[in-house]
């Protein structure tokens, strides 16, 4: 009796690894598929509730942590913002420069988003992968609001990803911290150019790498979308998308490596609301 | 615990609530910078209550819903909380629980397993950029949650009463001296 029961036991495990197996092999890199599609479709609309009922207590737990980081973040500020002042108001000139130019050249238009066309479509992060080692949420708007896959995504701040796969109620977005995560960028003012990839398990910390070695790159430049087009391929992302603040780029790494350290501008830890841009033209 | 269709809904709820919890409150809030992972602890207090092929299917059916949700490949997050939950029920029948600490303890030890076996799968599947030190912070400090996740599931024994159906006792009368 006890020998089936240890027999029945392990033929019902053997089934299960088996099962995961095929399941993994079968769905691997194959987007989403119909169970997924089904689920997706019933559960997001009770994701949705259930995000608004517990946002509440998710405040509080943040509001702890955050009181933990406060020291430190504070001289942090103080330092950051002697910078900001100095940039501002360099920015301000060329900003005046720049809508003179705007205006000769008929383009008065939001600079990014007008001249590519595109629709953004505001989403609330429903849902978020739990493991250090996929970097993924989930947002309330589907197909049904127009989200395409391959759409760009951002918040207040910058690009925090892209669309990578649609169901009717929801999407899932691959954010820049995923391993397969690629954006094409560049270096303003220094014009190098290379590609953004994220350091697994950091995301606080994106890696600018294949970048120009004889165009010197230095600690507090921005880094933004480079969004190219080229015979029949574009880049997924339009040009000018604000990704990120170089941190370090020693000359000794940069000829070395051809790398430098990026801190991206979005806090992709604690996404809430996003926005992602819908139809336009890429590149 | 015994397998009666009542029981096994309530598993299948209890899994499905985890789930949706984990989704939508615990990945989404920090602590230092780290969100707790609350289905690994789940799966094990789900397989020190029911053994271990309760464990295994519990954690392949929560895994499996997990990845449904999370739209991911099928089968990473079964595979893990399937051994998870097969390990965690394989104690239980090995050995004696007379340790307050001993469930609390596993729940932490299954769960830097389960993001072990997490970061094992990704790295057969193939990782695209470099992996920073820092995840291994991330690992301890999720055990560590872990461990206080498990206490109150187990311990203070939040899932027993739902999950192991306790014979009522009934009430002896007194008995009477004849004649009174």
């Amino acid at each position: 009796m006890y020998r089936k029961q240890v027999r029945r036991r392990r033929a019902v495990l053997a089934l299960l690894v088996v099962g995961s197996f095929v399941l993994l092999t079968i769905t691997y890199g194959q987007g989403s598929n119909g169970l997924q599609r089904g689920l997706s479709t019933i559960f997001s609309p009770v994701q949705g509730i259930a995000d608004r009922a517990l946002k509440p207590a998710r405040d509080l737990v943040d509001w702890f942590d955050k009181t933990f980081d406060a020291r430190g973040e504070n001289s942090r500020l103080k330092s950051e913002l002697a910078k900001v002042r100095e940039k501002s108001v360099a920015g301000q000139e060329a900003m005046q420069e720049n809508a003179q130019l705007r205006k000769l050249v008929k383009l008065d238009r939001d600079p990014v988003l007008a001249a590519s066309a595109y629709q953004p479509v505001t989403a609330r992060v429903i849902a978020r992968s739990p493991t250090v080692w996929r970097s993924s949420v989930n947002i309330d708007v589907g197909s049904g609001g127009g989200v395409h896959v391959d759409d760009p995504v951002i918040s207040g701040d910058g690009l925090v990803g892209r669309i990578a796969s649609v169901e009717p109620n929801s999407a899932q977005v691959m954010l820049l911290t995923d391993h397969e995560s690629a954006v094409t960028a560049k270096v303003v003012p220094a014009g190098a150019q290379g590609v953004v990839k994220p350091e697994v398990g950091n995301p606080e910390h994106l890696i600018l790498d294949f970048i120009d070695s004889t165009k010197l790159v230095h600690g507090g430049q921005t880094v933004v979308t480079a969004g190219w087009r080229t015979q029949g391929y574009a880049s997924l992302f339009p040009p000018g998308l604000p990704l990120g603040e170089v941190t370090k780029a020693s000359i000794v790494d940069q000829e070395a490596k051809e790398q430098a350290d990026v801190r991206p501008f979005a806090d992709i830890a604690n996404l809430d609301l996003v926005q992602v841009l819908t139809g336009g033209s890429r590149g | 615990m015994i397998l009666t269709p009542k029981i096994v809904i309530r598993i299948a709820l209890i899994g499905l609530l985890g789930v949706l919890l984990q989704l939508s409150f615990f990945s989404q809030v920090e602590l230092f910078h780290v969100s707790p992972d609350i289905l690994p602890a789940l799966v094990v207090c789900l397989a020190l209550l029911g053994g271990s092929l309760t464990g295994a299917v519990a954690g392949f059916s929560i895994g499996l819903f997990l990845d449904c949700l999370l739209v991911e490949a099928l089968g990473v997050s079964s595979l893990v909380l399937l051994g998870v939950g097969y390990v965690a029920g394989l104690y239980r029948e090995r050995f004696e629980i007379d340790n307050t600490l001993t469930p609390a303890l596993l729940c932490m030890g299954l769960t830097l397993a389960a993001e072990l076996g997490f970061g094992a799968i990704q790295l057969l599947i193939g990782i695209d950029a470099p992996v920073s030190l820092l995840i291994v912070r991330d690992l301890l400090l999720k055990s560590v949650y872990a461990f206080f996740l498990g206490w109150p599931i187990y311990v203070r024994r939040v899932l027993r009463p739902a999950l192991v159906e306790e014979p009522k006792l009934r009430r002896r009368r007194q008995p009477r001296a004849m004649g009174v």
